[in-house]
């Protein structure tokens, strides 16, 4: 179910082409395609299991993306339930829930853009300018642990230290900043802050983990050139390191835009008080709500596709302007 | 690689992709056996065995095997919708029949209509005629309710505080103020810090009109329990006057420090803690609550029995008193259509329910066996063996799973009724029915409980929250009483006026 409700997964060319060469001539005499399949036999018989998990567990499932056009009925199945057309794409477009799930997803994506995808980039230029080894590895671990937990527990964190009956970090502020308690928790206002203070702390130290093994990469000897050449540390920064993990940087942007419109919905979920609902209210969670509470799973399926063709537009517009800017795209 | 190797590599892939294909097109098809019946119940602790002492007695009573789907309480409600969209739909299930995603599956016919047809069976025609009707779903009966206390809401107050204050047991709203006042600023503690408030209100789970403290304290004012008429119209509560008055009261409440500061984000788990610990006061919840809150105190500090007192529901300022009733029931059990298809067999399925709601179903599930995890003292149950495993895996199983499927008798309403272990204990139990019994006279209905308009289940997900929001951001100061009003047009104007027409017209239709 929680595939058909959320088929925002963009399938990526995981399953490398390894089929016969470009055909030489056309009508011209060509090796027949089960020879090559004779010949390569193993590799074909390799690849076959991934082909087997994409048909069975991606692409099979979208059949339940066609409930999306139906009045789906889960006593009547699949075929049994009428057709409805565009119904609850015209519900969704013109209901009252939808701009503001819109501007809300927005504003999130967008401040994970800004905040949220740069920090791990900074944190492992950082670290690669760490001289001692064991600081940099303590550091690196310490930084990884957040990721393990679950969202659950930061939420509980959070709810602990912010809370304005008992939050540590909130009668911390309130005695250092003075004037009212301010319940950053429950404030719309604070909705925001708190989810990207979240991110940050929990996904910035394992993000690092790619760009650092970018920059272990660079090759060595480029520096010290450099340094011959009499580059500072600035130089040698801006014209080495920064060059050398430029592509890394390129895939994860491209990656991260196809994840947009996902918002985390444990995270939100968690964290949405009667207060806060107005900015916490986005798609993913109007998608369980909708579906699952609701039990309307056409409209929750209609909701979750457009979403995830938004995800699909997104992946495909970067990737082009990546290559329009003269980087290597992702396919 | 050798070929050797390369050969032995790929028939491990092809045995693993054959693996794959096989766990993927696994459907075991059940045959329609009609000596076993498939059913899906609330769990409270860990799943009981199914071969264990406790569900043999029980598939004993009923003369049927039993393959019982044990669900979390916590996400109940979730796999209730996940299994109504699934194909395997449980010959018997415990759910909300008011839900949407219940009505959808039983109107397209996923689910024994049963209106007019427990009349024959002893144990399973409604004990009570208020009960019976707060069921329908728009005059249709679709399953047997499981029963619990009509009248249940109560205020939680510390007794010392009271007696070192000075003060009386409130009886009108204004005596709950001046409780809520002098527990705030009167240092009853003694610690000499400003550091107590009177009332402790959770972040509340439900919607509106879901037995939330404001919807009990709204009732005190005079407002109407979800629906109520004004001008020969039926009207949503929170649609009249009464509302606004009721929350302009305890906006002021908050404004002075009244009530613990997070009460839109104190988790509901977590809502004894600020009293045990002695930051608040007074709890308005169910009656049990004092029970539990007794007992806390005695794990605290043994010595402590006596900490805690319960009021029934408060009258108005004027004198006149509403009390806020609760649906005496909790959730129905249906009978899907699935394996159960002829009449003949729904028969069958409706007299092993009916057996397990006879006396001495109802004892099994509620109580347990008698003689190896209880005894009977007149109208009481006392524990016995505890410290056998074999008997505490019966005592758990039947409080944590088993007294589930009681319907004519159920959690707080057992067969027998657990012994209270000190007077205190004993006192408030007692104290349960008088104070029931008093408010009942006094208890005011939702006249449309049997009535589900279509609008509200196709816009349920726009409109639910837009009251309870909105009542938590006025009372938090967030929005003014205009913006409050605001919000309820904004009810009204996505969709409410249809579903306000609809819930008129049904309620003349079948009668309330």
């Amino acid at each position: 179910m929680a595939t058909e409700l959320a088929p925002n997964q963009v399938v990526p060319p995981a399953v490398p082409m390894t089929g016969p060469a470009p055909r030489r001539k056309r009508g011209g005499r060509q090796r027949p395609l089960w020879r090559d399949l004779l010949r390569y036999r193993w590799l074909y018989l390799l690849l076959l299991p991934g082909l087997v998990y994409f048909i069975v567990f991606k692409y099979l499932p979208m059949y339940g993306l066609t409930i999306a056009f139906k009045d789906y009925v889960p006593f009547l199945g699949y075929s049994g339930s009428q057709w409805v057309g565009l119904e609850h794409f015209q519900a969704l477009f013109t209901g009252p829930d939808f701009g503001r799930l819109m501007i809300n997803t927005l504003i999130l994506a967008l401040l994970t853009i800004v905040f949220v995808f740069p920090a791990p980039i900074v944190v492992a230029l950082m670290l690669n300018e760490l001289r001692i080894r064991v600081l940099k590895r303590s550091v690196q671990s310490l930084i990884y642990i957040p990721h393990f937990l679950s969202w659950t527990i930061v939420a509980s964190l959070t709810y602990l230290l912010f809370s304005v009956d008992f939050g540590v970090i909130a009668g911390w502020l309130h005695d250092v900043v003075g004037g009212q308690k301010v319940d950053y928790v429950a404030q719309a206002d604070w909705f925001r802050p708190l989810i990207v203070l979240q991110l940050l702390w929990k996904q910035t130290g394992w993000g690092t983990i790619i760009y650092l093994a970018a920059l272990a990469s660079v090759d060595t000897q480029l520096y010290e050139a450099a340094r011959v050449d009499g580059a500072g540390r600035w130089r040698q920064f801006w014209h080495i390191t920064l060059p050398s993990i430029q592509p890394t940087i390129v895939v994860m942007a491209i990656l991260t835009s196809g994840n947009l419109m996902d918002s985390g919905f444990e995270q939100i979920w968690l964290m949405t008080t009667s207060l806060n609902r107005d900015v916490a209210d986005v798609f993913d969670t109007f998608v369980y709500y909708v579906g699952i509470t609701q039990g309307s799973f056409s409209y929750a399926t209609a909701v979750g596709l457009f979403k995830g063709v938004i995800g699909v537009v997104l992946i495909f517009g970067s990737n082009l302007l990546a290559k329009r800017l003269g980087q290597r795209g992702l396919f | 690689m050798t070929i050797f190797s390369r050969r032995r590599l790929a028939v491990a892939v092809v045995l693993s992709t054959a693996m794959l294909a096989a766990a993927c097109s696994s459907g075991d098809e059940k045959p329609a056996a009609s000596n076993e019946l498939t059913v899906m119940a609330p769990l409270f602790g860990t799943a009981p065995d199914p071969g264990g002492e406790m569900q043999q007695a029980v598939e004993k009573v009923v003369g049927k095997k039993l393959k019982i789907t044990w669900v979390p309480n916590a996400e109940y409600g979730d796999k209730t919708n996940v299994t109504l969209a699934s194909d395997k739909i449980p010959d018997l299930m415990v759910v909300n029949e008011k839900s949407p995603a219940f009505i959808k599956a039983a109107e397209a016919g996923a689910f024994w209509d049963l209106t007019g047809k427990l009349d024959k069976y002893e144990n399973l025609k409604p004990a009570n005629e208020q009960t019976g009707k707060n069921t329908l779903v728009n005059g249709k009966t679709y399953g047997i309710y499981r029963v619990r206390p009509l009248l249940r809401s109560g205020i939680v107050i510390r007794k010392d505080w009271l007696a070192k204050l000075g003060l009386k047991e409130p009886k009108t709203v204004e005596d709950l103020y001046t409780v809520a006042k002098a527990f705030t600023e009167q240092d009853p503690d003694g610690n000499g810090k400003k550091d107590t408030y009177g009332l402790i209100i959770p972040k509340w789970p439900g919607g509106y009109s879901s037995a939330s403290p404001y919807d009990v304290m709204e009732t005190w004012f005079g407002a109407p329990n979800g629906w109520g008429e004004r001008d020969g119209k039926l009207v949503p509560g929170f649609d009249t006057p009464e509302f606004l008055g009721a929350n302009r009261w305890l906006r002021k409440w908050v404004t002075e420090g009244l009530i613990n500061p997070d009460f839109a984000t104190l988790d509901t788990a977590n809502w004894n803690d600020p009293f045990v610990q002695g930051k608040g006061g007074m709890i308005i919840d169910v009656n049990v609550r004092a029970t539990q809150l007794l007992d806390l105190f005695k794990e605290k500090t043994p010595k402590d029995i006596d900490k805690v007192t319960l009021v029934g529901n408060l009258a108005r300022a004027d004198g006149k008193k509403f009390s806020y009733p609760f649906t005496g029931y909790n959730m129905v059990i249906a009978v899907s259509k699935q394996n159960v298809r002829t009449d003949e067999q729904l028969d069958q399925a409706l007299q092993s329910l009916d057996k397990l709601a006879s006396k001495e179903g109802s004892v099994l599930v509620t109580n347990g066996i008698e003689g190896r995890n209880f005894k009977v003292d007149g109208k009481y149950a006392v524990p016995i063996a505890q410290d056998d495993p074999k008997v505490k895996a019966i005592q758990n199983d039947v409080d944590k799973a088993f007294i589930q499927l009681g319907t004519r008798a159920s959690v707080g309403m057992g067969a027998y009724q657990l012994r209270p272990n000190d007077a205190p204990s004993r006192a408030m139990r007692e104290k349960f029915d008088v104070l029931m019994n008093e408010d009942l006279k006094t208890a005011v209905f939702n006249p449309v409980l049997g009535v589900i308009a279509p609008t509200s289940i196709s816009k349920g997900q726009t409109l639910q929250n837009i009251i309870p929001d909105a009542r938590i951001k006025y009372l938090s100061g967030a929005i003014t009483e205009d913006q409050l009003k605001a919000e309820i047009k904004r009810w009204y104007d996505s969709g409410g006026t249809q579903i306000a027409q609809e819930t008129n017209d049904l309620a003349a239709k079948v009668g309330g």
